[in-house]
């Protein structure tokens, strides 16, 4: 089958059987390896990417549930090589170990305070629990979406880029 | 200003926020295969048939090889592991746990590769099996391994002082039995090697901890020279001692050898990782003569390590768990026997904390006994008891650096007093615990560095130390930089790629900021020396009358120059140094004489509430402290101990593999919970200890917070509600099953859990 993917603001056209995942297709097909498989069963949150603007887990997530929506991935986000605020924050926190998790975060970070500018305490780690870190550095992802909090950037925190006109590429 | 002991982000911080580091997950070469593994179903078993001919025809199938081909290649050695060589690639005659190999395929896609294993025909014959380490030791066990008479693979012992001489003269003697089970470490970055060869040339690109073991091992395996074999390790999605030894690498090795050429990959599935390697289940009895006034007069502990099917890296290790099930106390008595114990489970090596969680587990909660018994408060038993400068260990060796109290006061200032411990709320009550830390470090130990300066002014360390989110690389580039006379931002780090980087051990068991940080200033300090001898030349000085900073050497004379430009006039393009640090020690038989240079030290105690009527336990403050002599990275070394608690959060409160006829039930991170932010206590507060000496050592600092967690729980739980658990984890069931008999219930009005 051929889908058409909108990744990033660039359009796609995989030739894929329609049980692939969303995350295979990103991974294998795109070569887009910030977003990552480590349970294969959405308990772990490594490969959440944003479609319309939500949360969702890449390896639950089949190719044809996709189309026509605005999917962004961790490499989606810097701008002109400017990293974006959540990634920024994440680095300035020291918000992460090993990093394998860290694109996840990030992603469910975005869609959080998409959908909740202010949340409590509680309501960020009920949010987040979805996503893990076996390193354990959850104490400075705390203080990475505390600090985000408190300093929400004035400049556009916009995750879907503007629309244009995406030019088409293929995986074949 | 110097680098060592700033917050220093990761050289590759922004790598890891875009998506871009290169983990070897990431790989792909020209013309890859893609490898899939057929795994054992039985935990004890014969394979009378084997028949892989259908599957090398079916579509895409370039190469599929069997433990029993390999086994017959007369050209390779298919058994290997540590200091016991049991192990082959794969299973030979028989299996002997559920998830051992059996034959490998490799093909053009993974999918294509994963359909040729049903095409795989064995017929097994099942043998009877042994599960737990004390029916492996029964009389009448099955024996694993043909031509052995027992399960056991090896006994170590330590003997000091008369034991039940002490034991007759104490006022008390106090024995208790503590387990705990085997544990997946889970690194979110599953296992992943990839192997080519060309011609007698082996490449492996791999997610280790063990560079130069892997070499070693694949040299052994296919009879190569150790420059026939290229390892080389990418930023490791978390080791904690799963990526400690070689893991997939003989078997992706060994059907790249049919490949003509072509490069294979195996990436373990997340239902995999469970059967590659696991946290050693353990049991341990300890027994222990205390006087009235709290001197501990003698301690017995014998420990059962459940090793699984192989050896693998739980020959040294079980030497080790035998050192850690002791404890960091002045006792003048003391004996302890270790077994390394054959079973049908998937093979057990190092788990974070390595076998000190599960010697701390033991006999910290027994010092919490110990103090109920004779009325004293626990935490003043321990400051009663813990060693000192200079004291005699159970070794017989002379303690230096001693800092458990510090540990132990500096943990118990952060938990606080304020607000004070409100004990009973209804139905939810609340306690304090503590528990000290202490494990040897590797030794003897080796490591090699080379740091260059270049005439750009920039510097490299080339290192095999291997970076796994612990910061490795930055700390080795602080360390270097300062040396040098450099900010951090003009050191690049390389490595590991044992075509150009040298020799280390392992990064493992805390132990690369010291071993490979002496090393990296050694190295880094002989080019420094060497800069001053081109400035002593260029501005008739001397050498001593030369300053390094900021790039630059500056002469007593007032005159400077920066590096770039001293190399050029010296028509240098590089100054170049390797140097070694290494450590010694030396135990006989007895387990006297000296373990290590350096015991790892540290603390930790927590608030607990409990729910008496659910049995839930919440950790609600928890403190943490280690003894780092100096801090290299205080950011990272912050993310250090805090993670080693939340890490260890796991094993003390759910995680365990569960097993039913020798298969794990529980293979996957639906059915394997690891703790999320929903586990994190509302209070986490840690701290890396210091010398306030200037010449101070670097000390790791990458487990010492996390052997102290499951005891200082369990030590809380019982100042909440007064039962004592001697099995981890400490799951809801099993505390409120605890309460009910505490109170004279029978234990089937409880009802039994699941798992």
């Amino acid at each position: 089958m051929t889908y058409t993917l909108h990744v990033n603001g660039d359009l796609y056209q995989l030739d894929v059987p329609p049980q692939r995942s969303l995350l295979q297709a990103l991974r294998d097909d795109l070569r887009l390896m910030g977003t990552r498989e480590a349970c294969g069963v959405g308990m772990c949150g490594s490969c959440t990417v944003l479609v319309d603007g939500k949360a969702v887990s890449g390896c639950l997530t089949l190719v044809p549930q996709v189309i026509g929506k605005q999917i962004i991935t961790v490499e989606g986000l810097a701008k002109e090589g400017k990293l974006h605020p959540v990634q920024q924050a994440f680095l300035d926190h020291h918000a992460f170990q090993c990093s394998f998790c860290t694109p996840g975060f990030i992603m469910a970070t975005i869609a959080l305070l998409t959908e909740k500018p202010q949340p409590s305490e509680d309501e960020i780690r009920e949010y987040l629990a979805g996503n893990l870190c076996r390193c354990g550095s959850y104490p400075e992802i705390l203080l990475a979406v505390r600090w985000l909090i408190e300093n929400r950037p004035s400049d556009s925190w916009e995750s879907i880029p503007p629309e244009e006109q995406p030019s088409v590429e293929t995986n074949r | 200003m110097r680098a060592v002991g700033q917050p220093t982000a990761l050289l590759d911080a922004r790598a890891r926020v875009d998506g871009s580091l290169p983990f070897i997950l990431n790989l792909t070469l020209p013309g890859m295969l893609y490898a899939r593994v057929l795994r054992s179903l039985y935990p004890h078993a014969r394979i009378t048939r084997i028949d892989t001919s259908i599957a090398a025809r079916a579509p895409g199938v370039v190469a599929v090889t069997t433990g029993r081909e390999l086994a017959e290649d007369g050209s390779i050695n298919h058994l290997y592991g540590i200091g016991h060589p049991d192990q082959p690639i794969m299973a030979v005659d028989k299996v002997r746990y559920v998830g051992e190999g059996v034959a490998i395929v490799a093909a053009e896609t993974i999918e294509q590769a994963e359909a040729a294993l049903d095409l795989i025909d064995v017929d097994y014959e099942s043998l009877p099996s042994v599960d737990n380490e004390f029916d492996a030791i029964a009389p009448g066990a099955p024996i694993l391994h043909d031509g052995a008479d027992r399960n056991i693979i090896r006994h170590f012992k330590l003997r000091h002082g008369d034991v039940q001489a002490a034991f007759a003269a104490s006022d008390y003697v106090i024995e208790e039995t503590y387990s705990s089970p085997a544990a997946q470490q889970v690194t979110m970055e599953p296992h992943v090697s990839v192997a080519q060869f060309d011609g007698s040339q082996l490449t492996v690109h791999t997610a280790s901890q063990s560079p130069y073991g892997v070499r070693r091992v694949l040299t052994e395996i296919f009879n190569l020279e150790p420059e026939q074999v290229r390892v080389i390790v990418g930023p490791l999605g978390g080791g904690y001692g799963a990526k400690g030894h070689v893991r997939l690498e003989p078997l992706v090795a060994a059907i790249a050898r049919k490949t003509n050429g072509r490069p294979v990959k195996l990436v373990a599935t997340r239902a995999e990782e469970f059967v590659i390697v696991t946290k050693h289940a353990a049991t341990m009895r300890i027994k222990t003569g205390i006087m009235r006034d709290g001197t501990l007069t003698a301690r017995e502990v014998t420990s059962w390590w459940n090793t699984g099917a192989y050896a693998d890296a739980g020959y040294m290790l079980t030497k080790g768990g035998l050192l850690r099930s002791i404890g960091p106390y002045r006792i003048p008595a003391v004996s302890a026997d270790a077994y390394q114990i054959y079973t049908n489970r998937p093979p057990a090596a190092a788990f974070r904390g390595a076998m000190a969680a599960q010697g701390e587990w033991t006999f910290e909660s027994h010092m919490d006994s110990l103090a109920h018994a004779i009325g004293m408060d626990p935490l003043e038993l321990r400051r009663r008891n813990l060693l000192r400068e200079g004291d005699a260990w159970a070794t017989g060796e002379v303690m230096h650096d001693v800092h458990y109290r510090d540990c132990l006061d500096e943990v118990q200032r952060l938990l606080g007093d304020e607000p004070p411990i409100e004990r009973a709320a209804g139905h939810v009550r609340r306690g304090r615990g503590a528990a000290v830390m202490m494990k040897n470090s590797q030794s003897p130990s080796r490591s090699e560095a080379r740091v260059a300066l270049r005439d750009n002014g920039r510097a490299t360390v080339f290192t095999s130390s291997v970076e796994m989110g612990q910061g490795a690389h930055t700390a080795m580039a602080q360390i270097a930089a300062d040396q040098l006379g450099l900010p951090v931002d003009s050191v690049d780090v390389v490595g590991p790629d044992t075509a150009q980087t040298p020799f280390d051990q392992v990064t493992s068991g805390s132990r690369t900021t010291y071993m490979m940080g002496n090393a990296v200033r050694r190295a880094a300090e002989a080019v420094a020396d060497e800069i001053r001898q081109l400035g002593a030349r260029r501005y008739q000085v001397q050498p001593d009358a030369t300053t390094l900073a900021d790039g630059q050497l500056y002469a007593s004379n007032g005159q400077c120059l920066p590096y770039s430009d001293l190399l050029q006039w010296a028509g240098l393009p590089k100054i170049e140094m390797l140097r070694e640090f290494q450590t010694e020690s030396k135990l006989d038989e007895n387990s006297q004489g000296v373990a290590c240079s350096h015991w790892h030290q540290g603390a930790g105690a927590c608030e607990v509430e409990v729910d008496i009527e659910t049995g839930k336990l919440t950790v609600t403050r928890f403190a943490g402290a280690s003894w780092a002599g100096k801090v290299v990275n205080s950011a990272h070394a912050r993310a250090q101990d805090q993670g080693n608690i939340i890490y260890g959060l796991g094993q003390t409160l759910f995680e365990e593999m569960v097993f039913d006829g020798g298969q794990v039930m529980n293979a996957s991170l639906a059915d394997y919970p690891i703790p999320s932010l929903l586990d994190v206590p509302y209070v986490l507060k840690t701290s890396s200890l210091q010398s306030e000496k200037p010449d101070a050592e670097m000390y790791g600092i990458g487990e010492m917070t996390l052997p102290c967690v499951a005891p200082a729980v369990a030590n809380a739980l019982y100042d909440a509600v007064g039962i004592r658990i001697r099995t981890l984890p400490l799951t809801p069931e099993r505390i409120l099953r605890a309460l009910r008999e505490k109170d004279g219930l029978s234990v089937d009005q409880v009802e039994e859990g699941t798992g």
